[in-house]
This record gives structure tokens, C-alpha cells and sequence, in this order.
């Protein structure tokens, strides 16, 4: 082999070794970006998931109110029923607030009594899914009575 | 040629197509890399004004100030673009000018009241937008008041002295007129008359806290042209007005508001049939049969935003606030 063809194949060997090298370290960065967005796509997910948890705590149609006052931490029980039918009336309008999510609001305390739905939307081939606990006051109007009760807003995410 | 020549020359096309590709390749890469890093920076602005409307149903009367340099935010019916990052809503209520930018945003929260808690209003715009408020009746001087410190306002008893005013080099503007003059005939202040046609826009507002009538106007060459009437209804709306700088954006964003009071409207009407069917007191019964009279009006008024329905559902609000004063009166359980 010549001397010129050798310093040839030296040159494309430690090209070969350079783009090798960048490969590896492209690699090496792609993985790490791509842990790194996971991460992020997590975290936006459980973000979002308290969002929506709180905007279902606001809403105006399960607040309870006394003169245009409004109560923190508490459910109107008629509020609620009445919800219930609105709701399912208008769910596509309520799909831009909640989106993915079941939420469910149940008493717990001084008689247990099952769950009843406000919300749901499933959706398919979710990544990750959140449950949000909020311990929420019943308060019936006609009687003026409270009880405890468990505000349940599941909520998926693609 | 001798040989030893034709290796020499063919290692320096060598080292020159290759030394072109590693320069190709790094010049890709870094261009990839500044794409990314801009289409980054705007998801994250639009992040941020993702969860202050996501905030603003928890928040009620806050006024802040962000500072994101340039966020160029444009503001459509249903719509909030950071760059070339468009997010579509379906029932999106934030009043703003079509394009905010500078060295941040400022953004305010109120309640829709009439005649219950509906919704909240969100509200964006620039500090480096300047208000103009002309009149000196109550309500421009309450508007003066309420306004955020951090806007950049300026206050003129008549539009005669807004002509001298010089040009701040602010982006838009946006003439508040309180004063009872037309603006049509009257010419724009010197100052603006190079300024692109839709940064110097104006709004005639006649009314008081409670409701009133607007025309928009905006800037055609050196004089107004009308863009069109609307109503508002409360403060909370008055200050969308003032906030959105097209008449189209404002009226989108009041259907968008009414569509959301009738909603709670319909739960109100469902409790209130439900107080009426359980509370067996003849007094009660009768406070609340009345007030499903102006709950079903109320019903039917919100579901179209017009300025007739806006002067009948401040009245029907009235009349129902008189009913759950009753209800109190005789210690019914209030009907909101």
C-alpha cells in the first residue's frame, strides 16, 4: 500500500471515529431530553389535574352562597342535584373545563351515603391518571344542616 | 503533474468536502437548536397564560403584573396565539387588545355579579399601552379609580385637550371618551395620525356603574370611524371594553359570559323549584314562585348577548334581588 493511500484511510478513520463519537454523544443527549420531557409531561399532567380539581371546587353551580356571599369548602346540596342534570345536559360545554375527568362528591360523615356522579369523560389510552381527595361541607339549604362529605375528581391524561 | 502533486491536491479536496460537512452538520444543528429554543420559550409564555385563565376562576378582584419580555400574545374570539403557537378555546372569556407585547402583562380577575356569581372576567394587556381616559363625569372618575396603578393612564376632562397631547411612543392607544361629544367630525389627536389605523382606537361610553351603551371607534387616516354598538353590564363588563380594542372580541367574549349565566341560571332555577316543592310555608312559596318568574327570565334573556336584553336582565336582577330580600325577610332559605 502506498504512503498517500495509508494517510487516506488514517483521515477516514478518525473521521469515522469523530461522527462516532457525535452519534454517541447525540445519543447520550436524546436519552436525557427525552427522561427530561417525561418528567415534564408528568408534571404538566398532575398540574393540570389540580386545575381542574380547582376549578370544580369554584364552580359557581355547586357553591354554596348567601346573599351573593360566597362559602369556601362547601356544596350546596340542591346546588348539586340540580348540577347533576345540567351537567350531563351540557357536557360538550363542560368537556373545555374539565376535560378528562370523573368527578364524584359523596357524604361520608354523620351517615355514609354513595357517591353521585357530576362529571364524566373517559379517555381512551390515557398516559396518566390523578385522584384528587377534597374534603368538602354539605350544607342543605332547607334545614340548614352540614355535613362531611369527599369531593373525588379523577382526571386522565393522554 | 508529478504524482506526489495529485496526492497533495486530492488530500485538500478531501479535507475540504469534509470540513464542509462537519461545518453543514454543527450549522444544522445549532439552527434546530435556536428553533427549538424559541418555540420553547413561547409554549412556556403560553403555559403561563394557560394557568392564569385556568387561575382565573379561583381568583376574584387580583391584579398582577407578569414580567415575560416580548410575549406577543394575540388575542382572538376563542383564541390566544404566543407566536406561531395558536390554543384554540370553546368558551374562552378574556378581554384583551389584539396583540400584547412589551416587557411583560399585566392581568386583572372580576366577578360577574348580575344578578349571582357566574363567572369570573379575565382581563390582559400591555403596560405599554396607554389609556386616555376624557370626561369628568362619576363614572370616568370611578373608572380612573378602578383601573390598575400599573396601567399607563392619563386623565383629561375634554377631548379638546387630548389634541395637544404628545406622542409617548407607546405602541397603541386607546381613548376612553365619558365625555358626551361624537367622535365622528372630530379629528385624532396630531400626535397619532402616523400610527398604523388599528393601535389608536376609542371607546364612547354612556351609562353609569350598572349598565350603559358603547361604540367602538377606531383611527382612519387622520379622523374616527365607527366600528359598531354594544352594551356592557356592571363594571366588570365596562372594563372588558375597555380592555378588548375590537368590538368583535368583546362581543365574543359577553356571549361567552352569558352562555356561562345561563348554565348556572338553569341550577338556580332547579334549586329554587326544589325550595319551592319542600318548603311548605305559604310565605316561602310565594317569594320563590316569583322568583322563578325572573329566574326563567333571566334564563331566557342570557341566552343571547344584545343590548336590549342587557337593560331587561339589569331590571329582571333587580326584581329577583327583591325577592331573596324577602325570602330573608321572612327567614326563607335565600334563593342565591
Amino acid at each position: 500500500m502506498k504512503k498517500a493511500q495509508i494517510q487516506i484511510y488514517e483521515t477516514i478513520a478518525v473521521l469515522f471515529i469523530f461522527f462516532l463519537l457525535v452519534a454517541i454523544g447525540f445519543i447520550f443527549y436524546a436519552r436525557i431530553f427525552k427522561s427530561n420531557v417525561d418528567i415534564e409531561t408528568y408534571e404538566s399532567s398532575q398540574k393540570r389535574s389540580i386545575a381542574i380539581a380547582q376549578r370544580v371546587m369554584f364552580l359557581p353551580e355547586l357553591q354554596c352562597s348567601e346573599d351573593n356571599i360566597i362559602k369556601d369548602n362547601c356544596i350546596d346540596l340542591l346546588k348539586l342535584e340540580a348540577a347533576q342534570k345540567v351537567m350531563k345536559q351540557n357536557e360538550i360545554y363542560y368537556y373545555d373545563l374539565l376535560e378528562y375527568s370523573t368527578v364524584n362528591a359523596s357524604q361520608i360523615y354523620p351517615n355514609s351515603q354513595p357517591a353521585q356522579n357530576l362529571y364524566s369523560r373517559s379517555a381512551q389510552n390515557f398516559k396518566n391518571s390523578f385522584t384528587t381527595f377534597i374534603p368538602m361541607l354539605l350544607l342543605d339549604p332547607r334545614t340548614k344542616s352540614n355535613s362531611f362529605g369527599i369531593l373525588t375528581i379523577k382526571t386522565e391524561t393522554k | 503533474m508529478s504524482k506526489k502533486a495529485i496526492e497533495i491536491q486530492f488530500n485538500w479536496i478531501f479535507v475540504l468536502i469534509a470540513g464542509t460537512a462537519i461545518l453543514i452538520f454543527f450549522t444544522v444543528l445549532v439552527v434546530k437548536q435556536k428553533s427549538l429554543s424559541e418555540s420553547s420559550t413561547k409554549a412556556v409564555v403560553l403555559k403561563s397564560i394557560e394557568s392564569i385563565i385556568s387561575g382565573a376562576s379561583v381568583t376574584i378582584d387580583t391584579t398582577k403584573i407578569e414580567n415575560i419580555p416580548n410575549p406577543n400574545i394575540e388575542i382572538g374570539c376563542n383564541k390566544i396565539s404566543v407566536g406561531n403557537l395558536p390554543k384554540q378555546h370553546q368558551n374562552l372569556i378574556l378581554f384583551g387588545p389584539r396583540l400584547v407585547k412589551g416587557n411583560g402583562f399585566i392581568w386583572q380577575t372580576t366577578a360577574f355579579n348580575t344578578p349571582y356569581r357566574s363567572t369570573n372576567l379575565l382581563y390582559i394587556t400591555s403596560p405599554q399601552i396607554k389609556y386616555v381616559i376624557i370626561g369628568n363625569n362619576d363614572l370616568a372618575k370611578d373608572m380612573n379609580k378602578s383601573l390598575p396603578s400599573y396601567l399607563d393612564k392619563e386623565n383629561y376632562s375634554s377631548y379638546q385637550d387630548v389634541l395637544q397631547i404628545k406622542n409617548s411612543n407607546n405602541y397603541k392607544i386607546r381613548f376612553l371618551v365619558f365625555e358626551n361629544i361624537g367622535l365622528i367630525g372630530n379629528s385624532v389627536p396630531a400626535a397619532f395620525t402616523k400610527m398604523r389605523d388599528e393601535d389608536v382606537t376609542a371607546l364612547k361610553i354612556e351609562g353609569n356603574t350598572e349598565k350603559g351603551t358603547l361604540e367602538f371607534y377606531q383611527k382612519k387616516g387622520s379622523s374616527w370611524i365607527s366600528l359598531g354598538t354594544s352594551a356592557y353590564i356592571e363594571k366588570s363588563s365596562l372594563f372588558g371594553s375597555i380592555y378588548a380594542d375590537t368590538l368583535e372580541v368583546y362581543d365574543c367574549n359577553m356571549r361567552n359570559t352569558f352562555a356561562r349565566l345561563k348554565l348556572v341560571t338553569d341550577v338556580y332555577y332547579e334549586r329554587t323549584k326544589k325550595l319551592r316543592d319542600t318548603i311548605q310555608r305559604q310565605e316561602c312559596k310565594q317569594i320563590y314562585n316569583n322568583a322563578l318568574n325572573q329566574i326563567n327570565n333571566i334564563k331566557i334573556l342570557s341566552s343571547d348577548f344584545k343590548p336590549e336584553n342587557v337593560n331587561n336582565l339589569v331590571s329582571t336582577a333587580i326584581l329577583l334581588s327583591v325577592q331573596n330580600k324577602e325570602a330573608q325577610k321572612f327567614s326563607c332559605p335565600l334563593i342565591y
